[in-house]
């Protein structure tokens, strides 16, 4: 008896210990995202924390982490705690199911739009009146033509420009890999430095007036163009380019055992209300939900876009094939 | 900077030779448009060249400062040697504590005491820190006699007023034995510590700190050991020992005199059956005063209390406790609970005028001969008394509870110390202690007076 006693009475304590390191109802979520979404998690983290104090009268803090789309993957695999990834593309959150198991492998079926509440395109960003005369992809492999462009070993935007110039050059002489290869190679040549994230080469390109023309995600080039004046800087709209779909999705492990589940899939899904959707619009992201792609058509350029599945069999395809070690970027890019 | 300037100054002299424009001609300046074009494209190449090469530095920058913040730091410093991860989650650490003791028996007619040099303790100390949070310690001691393990165990510290802790480590129960052994004031500790209370055990405690850290708890459950004693990878106890502790500094933060004033209160409690011999009372130059006779075994509860405190005010140090120890005890049919206690009450002062306080003194200003500087020095005095049961005695060879070669029943100890704090991490320690003793038989003369000039050299990191 006295000693069923004692070992109740130790299992108890190491029993009431485990759940008292979290706090009951404020909460704090890590959101780990891609490089040039600062300032739309900015405005949206303040409209998630207020919709959530009204809802529930309980206090959620988000805290943002920022970095080039691979880098911020690779940093939730070696252990950053993120409640929510919001990452440039699915093969960087796949990956976090690959290498880690921290999320199921069908994370991506489990938000509307493949996980995609926004999604955005690659543009062209020139100088203002265009001097180097930048009309579509071409250009860009000429020579004296500066490009900046981030690297796609650690950038997700990047991948997405490395692939749009690619699926460009396909669409133009009918398929041909060989000379898509060429091409972007020759596009490449004309690269001075290569920044980790894609807000870095917006840097390169804006701030340290470096290049002749910067391929940008679509909200990164509206962005330049609002903060720095449209008398500096003019968007080219190519003739073809790429869907992107920045996917977002909770990290399992994580919030299972930080307990804040329910508060990581509350602010997910507010990026897909009508306010989560004003402020994606607000920033340049394009809205999915019919009704703000309707009221936002103006401000978006009318695009040819094509997507990964189609041209390039899909990420984990378009991964191994152009972005692993030995894939196609390592074959035509030499660090000068 | 110097590297852009002179890029520039070079590009554009060369330029300007190759174009001819500083010939001797009666045509150099730039009247021609298509000149002056060129010049201006050659100009915004270079200063476009220039601006890659200060992006790629500001780059290659940011990319080191990165790296420099996620490298692991390897330290070394007065907390010892040690590597931690960039976010100090995880640390690892190695420190030591070299006991170089010498002791001289003064007027030792009868040989009781051990001349002579000694290395007293020789703990390599390997700690650190998982996950920010999981203490890991393991401590072996390689003197003075066969390396065994001292401290072993993992603290998970969930929260500041709680942490659970397993393993081998120090029973808390006596002040002095809780305080470092790196942090004595005397060379060694009074009979509180040395012979009534358990030195440490093998088990587990949950322990915090509450109310501002003006209280802390502790409370476990352990194998059991004899008085005094430390618990080998074995129990020669049938049953668990409780040990709970509490201790409060209720003027803690307050700008009075008692603000450097804790008290507490601990205790242990157990059923002991089995042969007590290896209870061993020991007097300060560790000769042994009472043990058990053969045969007797504890048969029922062992039972400890000792109310502790101490207290500080700048230089001025005292700690005192009192420890009763009850044992229900049989030998043959004969049995009975007998009751032992001790007692200590030291103060110190501290010279140079370095505040004083449970831990070690930092000395302002290191011994430095070249600088005239001398450390650190303090002085102490205690007393301490060890009361052995009358019960203990009764009887007749063949049916007392003490041993044969056991005839004391009192010893009353009086120390005198100087401590030389060269630095930090040095320290020369000095403590004379005269123990008389008292006979418990009226035929049999009290024991020889003990008499030891201890010194200890002693290096902790």
């Amino acid at each position: 008896m006295k000693n069923t006693f004692s070992r109740l009475l130790l299992a108890g304590a190491f029993a009431l210990a485990a759940p008292l390191s979290v706090s009951a109802a404020d909460v704090t979520l890590l959101n780990v995202s891609y490089d040039p979404t600062r300032e739309l998690y900015a405005d949206f983290n303040k409209a998630f924390t207020a919709h959530w104090k009204a809802k529930t009268g309980n206090n959620a803090t988000v805290k943002q982490s920022h970095g080039g789309a691979g880098k911020q993957a690779r940093a939730v695999i070696d252990g950053l705690q993120a409640d929510v990834v919001t990452l440039a593309l699915a093969y960087d959150i796949d990956e976090i199911h690959a290498k880690a198991k921290l999320i199921p492998k069908d994370w991506q079926t489990r938000l509307p739009n493949n996980s995609a509440p926004y999604t955005s395109t690659i543009v062209l960003l020139v100088r203002k009146g265009n001097p180097k005369n930048i009309k579509d992809w071409d250009d860009l492999a000429k020579p004296g033509i500066t490009v900046i462009t981030p690297n796609p070993k650690t950038s997700g935007g990047a991948r997405w420009n490395y692939l749009a110039a690619w699926g460009y050059e396909l669409k133009r002489n009918g398929g041909d890999q060989q000379k898509a290869k060429e091409f972007v190679k020759k596009i490449y040549a004309n690269v001075p430095v290569l920044d980790s994230g894609a807000r870095g080469s917006t840097i390169t390109f804006v701030e340290r007036g470096i290049g002749d023309v910067f391929i940008s995600w679509e909200n990164e080039a509206f962005l330049a163009l609002k903060e720095l004046g449209p008398d500096k800087f003019e968007i080219v709209v190519p003739s073809v380019s790429i869907l992107a779909e920045p996917p977002v999705t909770i990290v399992d492990k994580v919030v299972d055992k930080r307990k804040t589940r329910e508060v990581a899939q509350a602010y997910l899904e507010y990026l897909y209300s009508d306010e989560g959707q004003e402020i994606a619009a607000k920033h340049y992201y394009r809205p999915t939900n019919p009704k703000f792609i309707e009221k936002y058509a103006h401000q978006f350029p009318k695009v040819n876009l094509f997507n990964i599945d189609e041209v390039f069999g899909g990420w984990q395809k378009a991964q191994k094939e152009h972005f692993a070690d030995g894939g196609t970027f390592d074959q035509i890019y030499s660090k000068r | 900077m110097s590297f852009k300037r002179k890029y520039i100054h070079t590009a554009v002299a060369a330029t300007l030779l190759g174009t001819g424009v500083l010939a001797f001609s009666g045509n150099a300046l730039a009247n021609d448009s298509s000149e002056l074009e060129a010049l201006r494209a050659l100009v915004q190449e270079l200063d476009q060249k220039i601006r890659v090469l200060d992006r790629k530095s500001e780059l290659a920058e940011e990319k080191a400062e990165a790296e420099k913040k996620a490298a692991p730091k390897v330290v070394a410093g007065d907390k010892g040697f040690g590597i931690e991860s960039a976010d100090g989650q995880f640390k690892f650490r190695l420190s030591g504590l070299l006991h170089a003791d010498h002791r001289w028996a003064i007027d030792d007619d009868e040989l009781q005491s051990n001349d002579g040099y000694l290395l007293r303790r020789v703990r390599p100390t390997f700690s650190g820190t998982l996950f920010g949070k999981y203490d890991f310690r393991f401590t072996p001691d390689f003197a003075p006699n066969a390396a065994n393990v001292q401290d072993a165990f993992i603290n998970a510290r969930f929260q500041p007023w709680l942490a659970v802790q397993a393993g081998k480590f120090k029973t808390p129960v006596s002040l002095e034995r809780l305080q470092s052994g790196s942090d004595l004031r005397f060379t060694e500790r009074a009979y509180v510590a040395n012979s009534l209370t358990p030195n440490r055990d093998i088990g587990v405690q949950i322990h915090g700190n509450l109310l501002d850290d003006k209280l802390s708890y502790a409370f476990g459950n352990f194998n059991g050991v004899q008085d005094g004693g430390s618990s080998s990878n074995s129990d020669n106890n049938v049953d668990r020992e409780w040990a709970a502790r509490v201790f409060a500094h209720p003027f803690k933060g307050q700008d009075n005199l008692l603000s450097g004033l804790g008290i507490g209160l601990a205790g242990t409690t157990s059923d002991y059956t089995g042969a007590l011999l290896s209870h061993n009372y020991r007097s300060p130059g560790q000769n042994s005063i009472f043990t058990y006779a053969g045969g007797v075994n504890g048969d029922g509860r062992q039972n400890r209390i000792t109310p502790q405190f101490y207290y500080y005010a700048g230089p001025f140090g005292l700690i005192g406790e009192y420890a009763r120890v009850t044992h229900d005890v049989s030998r043959g049919t004969r049995s009975d609970k007998l009751s032992h206690d001790a007692w200590q009450l030291a103060g110190t002062y501290v010279l140079t005028g370095e505040d004083n306080s449970f831990k070690s003194i930092t000395p302002k200003n290191n011994f430095d001969l070249s600088k005239g500087t001398w450390g650190a020095w303090e002085i102490g005095l205690r007393y301490s008394e060890l009361n052995i049961d009358d019960k203990a005695f009764e009887g007749t060879a063949g049916t007392r509870y003490a041993s044969a070669a056991a005839s004391t029943e009192k010893a009353q100890s009086w120390a005198a110390s100087l401590n030389w704090y060269l630095n930090k991490h040095v320290k020369l320690q000095t403590t004379y202690e005269h123990t008389n003793f008292d006979s418990a038989f009226a035929n049999v003369d009290d024991r020889e007076d003990e008499k030891i000039f201890f010194t200890r050299f002693q290096v902790a990191y």
